[in-house]
C-alpha cells in the first residue's frame, strides 16, 4: 500500500468514499493550515476561523458523495469555507463597504511600484484594511496561490473580474499599505 | 494555531468515529439531480406550450374555429404536469442547494437563460406548426381522436351526400 502522503487528493477521495473513512485525516492534514489561514482573512478572528474550517471539513465528509471526482478538490473544500465563512460574517459584522467605484489613474505602475514578493510581503499586513470584495480574491491568489481559474471557481465569479479585483486591490494596497 | 490544527482533525474524526456524522448515500444526489432535470424539463414543455398559447391568441386574425382550437388546446393539454414540474423543482432545487457547492454560473444568469430559450422555442414551435403536428401524430394522437369523437362539432352536423 502506497504512503498516503504520495496519494493524490482523488484517489484518497475515492477511498474513502470506499469506506475508509480514516483517510479522511489525511484530507484534513492537508488542507486545514491553508484553510484556516483563508477563513481568518475573511473573518480577521482565528477562533471563528478554526470553527468555520470545522463545519466545512463537516460538511464536506456528509457530502462527499456530491463531489465530482473529475474536478479539482481544492476548489470544492475552499468553495465551502468561503460559504461558511460569508454566513459567519453574516451574523456576527457589519457589512464592509464595497469599493467598487473607487477612482484610480490608470497610469499608476502598479506592477513596478509593488513587486510581486513585495506584494506576498506586505499583503496579510494589509488585507485587514481592504474590503472583503477585493482583499479575499488577492489573498488566494498571492498567500494561497491559487491561479486565476481556481479562484473563479471557489468565488463562483468570472476569470476577467477575478482579474479586474485583483488588479483593483493592488491598488488599494498601494495606497493603503503607503499610508501606513 | 498548532493547537486549533490538532483540535479540527481530532473533533471531525471523533465524529466521524462516533458515528455522529455520516457520508449521504449517491442516491440521495442522484435523485436530487434527476428531479431537478424532470422538472427543468416539464418546466420547459409547460413553458413552450404557454408560449404557444399567448401566441395563437395574440394572432391578428384567429380564423374560423379558433375558439374551438383554443378550447382544444387547453383542454387536452396535460396539467398535472404543472404540478410534477413545481413538486420537483421545488424538491430538485432544495437537495441541489444542500449539497452542490461547485457551480459558478450566478442563479439569475440561469434563470434569464432559461427564460429565453423557452421564449424562442415556443415561438419557433408555433411558426413552424410543429404543435399541429404532435397533435396530429405524435403521442397526443390517441388522446386527441378520443376528444375529436365526443367534441367535434363538425362531425355532428348532418352529412349531405347530394
Amino acid at each position: 500500500m502506497p504512503d498516503t502522503k504520495e496519494l493524490s487528493d482523488k484517489e484518497i477521495i475515492e477511498k474513502i468514499r470506499n469506506s475508509d473513512q480514516e483517510l479522511y485525516a489525511v484530507i484534513i492534514d492537508r488542507y486545514q493550515k491553508k484553510l484556516i489561514r483563508y477563513a481568518y482573512n475573511l473573518t480577521k478572528d482565528n477562533d471563528k476561523a478554526a470553527d468555520i474550517v470545522q463545519e466545512s471539513f463537516i460538511k464536506a465528509y456528509i457530502n462527499l458523495n456530491s463531489f465530482n471526482i473529475e474536478k479539482n478538490f481544492s476548489s470544492w473544500i475552499y468553495r465551502i469555507v468561503h460559504n461558511q465563512a460569508i454566513n459567519i460574517t453574516k451574523k456576527y459584522q457589519k457589512e464592509t463597504p464595497l469599493l467598487e467605484n473607487w477612482d484610480f489613474k490608470s497610469e499608476d505602475d502598479i506592477e513596478g511600484d509593488f513587486g510581486e514578493k513585495e506584494i506576498k510581503e506586505n499583503v496579510e499586513g494589509c488585507l485587514k484594511e481592504i474590503s472583503l470584495l477585493y482583499s479575499e480574491p488577492l489573498s488566494l491568489y498571492y498567500i494561497d496561490e491559487k491561479s486565476y481559474e481556481e479562484i473563479s471557481d471557489i468565488l463562483r465569479i468570472p476569470m476577467g473580474t477575478v482579474a479586474t479585483r485583483i488588479n483593483r486591490a493592488k491598488k488599494l494596497m498601494k495606497k493603503i499599505c503607503q499610508k501606513n | 494555531m498548532s493547537e486549533e490544527l490538532k483540535n479540527v482533525t481530532e473533533n471531525v474524526m471523533n465524529q466521524i468515529h462516533q458515528g455522529k456524522i455520516k457520508m449521504k448515500p449517491k442516491i440521495y444526489f442522484i435523485i436530487g439531480s434527476i428531479l431537478t432535470f424532470l422538472g427543468t424539463a416539464s418546466a420547459f414543455i409547460v413553458s413552450m406550450f404557454l408560449v404557444g398559447l399567448i401566441r395563437f391568441s395574440l394572432r391578428p386574425r384567429l380564423g374560423p374555429g379558433a375558439q374551438y382550437k383554443l378550447e382544444q388546446m387547453l383542454a387536452n393539454f396535460p396539467w398535472w404536469i404543472i404540478i410534477f414540474t413545481l413538486v420537483s423543482l421545488t424538491i430538485g432545487i432544495w437537495l441541489i442547494r444542500k449539497y452542490d457547492f461547485s457551480y459558478k454560473t450566478k442563479p439569475w444568469i440561469v434563470v434569464l437563460a432559461f427564460i429565453l430559450v423557452i421564449v424562442i422555442a415556443g415561438w419557433t414551435v408555433d411558426m413552424v406548426g410543429l404543435n399541429d403536428t404532435l397533435l396530429r401524430r405524435g403521442p397526443m394522437k390517441e388522446m386527441m381522436n378520443g376528444y375529436f369523437k365526443t367534441n367535434n362539432p363538425l362531425q355532428q352536423l348532418p352529412i349531405n351526400n347530394n
